[in-house]
């Protein structure tokens, strides 16, 4: 075997232990500076399951044009009944152009009261931003927002 | 740095029983972004950034969020909850060196 080959096995190894701890991790954990597409991410986290258009359901509150992309407020507010028997589980705010694109993902308990979260989010550079809200039964909604970014606030 | 860690939580000034309340909290936090080199290689490190905010109301947990370093530096989070009776609403976070952060409010009706 040359040096060539088997370097070329190890980074295939590597790559696939990556693989295989994302795919059982959280939103919250991806490997470190992992600049995953957006497409890859909503199949990790939703598994490709079918999202319904959300509008007139979900309120996503963000700015058109963020002047610096270091801190951009979003919220998002869903008007949906919050009752132990239905009740918005998660509201995951997705920015699709970040290395990250799962900025973070809210669980909610029907004891919230209504479902609304609002964050300081980091958007490295202009592109959709999208709140995607997971509701009891597993229904999935999901609205998109466009925000212009002025200056970049992902760094390398 | 030393403000590391404050964390501040605003509440309405006047809430009755029963009513949903809007929380803004605060925690003065780095927030790490991704480093690279001069190479443009990923600086491999143990980023310190918050990877998990937990709330409780009533010693009770009502909801929590998963952060990633997407999440700008000192974040804001806002969230909901329904005050029930007087009692201590805390949030609490934690970051991915160990270290946890808390502050809390105290309910009162009036």
């Amino acid at each position: 075997m040359t040096r060539r080959a088997v370097l070329g096995t190890l980074g295939a190894v590597g790559v696939a232990a990556v693989a295989g701890v994302t795919a059982t991790s959280s939103a919250a954990a991806q490997a470190l500076g992992q600049n995953e597409p957006i497409e890859a991410a909503l199949r990790r986290v939703f598994g490709g399951r079918p999202m319904k258009d959300g509008r007139g359901v979900i309120k996503l509150d963000a700015p058109l044009i963020a002047e610096n992309g270091a801190v951009v407020p979003v919220s998002v507010e869903v008007d949906a009944p919050m009752t132990p028997q239905r009740y918005v589980k998660h509201i995951y705010i997705v920015a699709d152009k970040n290395r990250i694109p799962v900025v973070a993902r809210a669980v909610l308990t029907p004891d919230s009261g209504q479902a609304y979260v609002g964050a300081n989010i980091r958007l490295g550079e202009s592109g959709s931003v999208r709140a995607i809200v997971e509701q009891s039964d597993g229904t999935l909604l999901q609205v998109t927002r466009e925000v212009r970014v002025t200056v970049g606030g992902c760094g390398g | 740095m030393s403000d590391v860690g404050k964390v501040r939580l605003r509440l309405p000034s006047s809430i009755k029983a029963g009513d949903i309340v809007r929380v803004r909290c605060l925690v003065i936090h780095p927030m790490e972004r991704i480093e690279r080199d001069a190479s443009g290689k990923i600086v491999d490190k143990k980023y310190r950034y918050i990877d998990k905010v937990s709330v409780t109301y009533l010693g009770k947990a009502i909801a929590s969020f998963d952060t990633t370093q997407s999440v700008s530096e000192n974040p804001i989070f806002a969230f909901t909850f329904k005050a029930t009776e007087p009692g201590k609403l805390s949030v609490t976070f934690h970051d991915t060196h160990g270290a946890t952060y808390e502050g809390s409010a105290e309910v009162r009706f009036g």
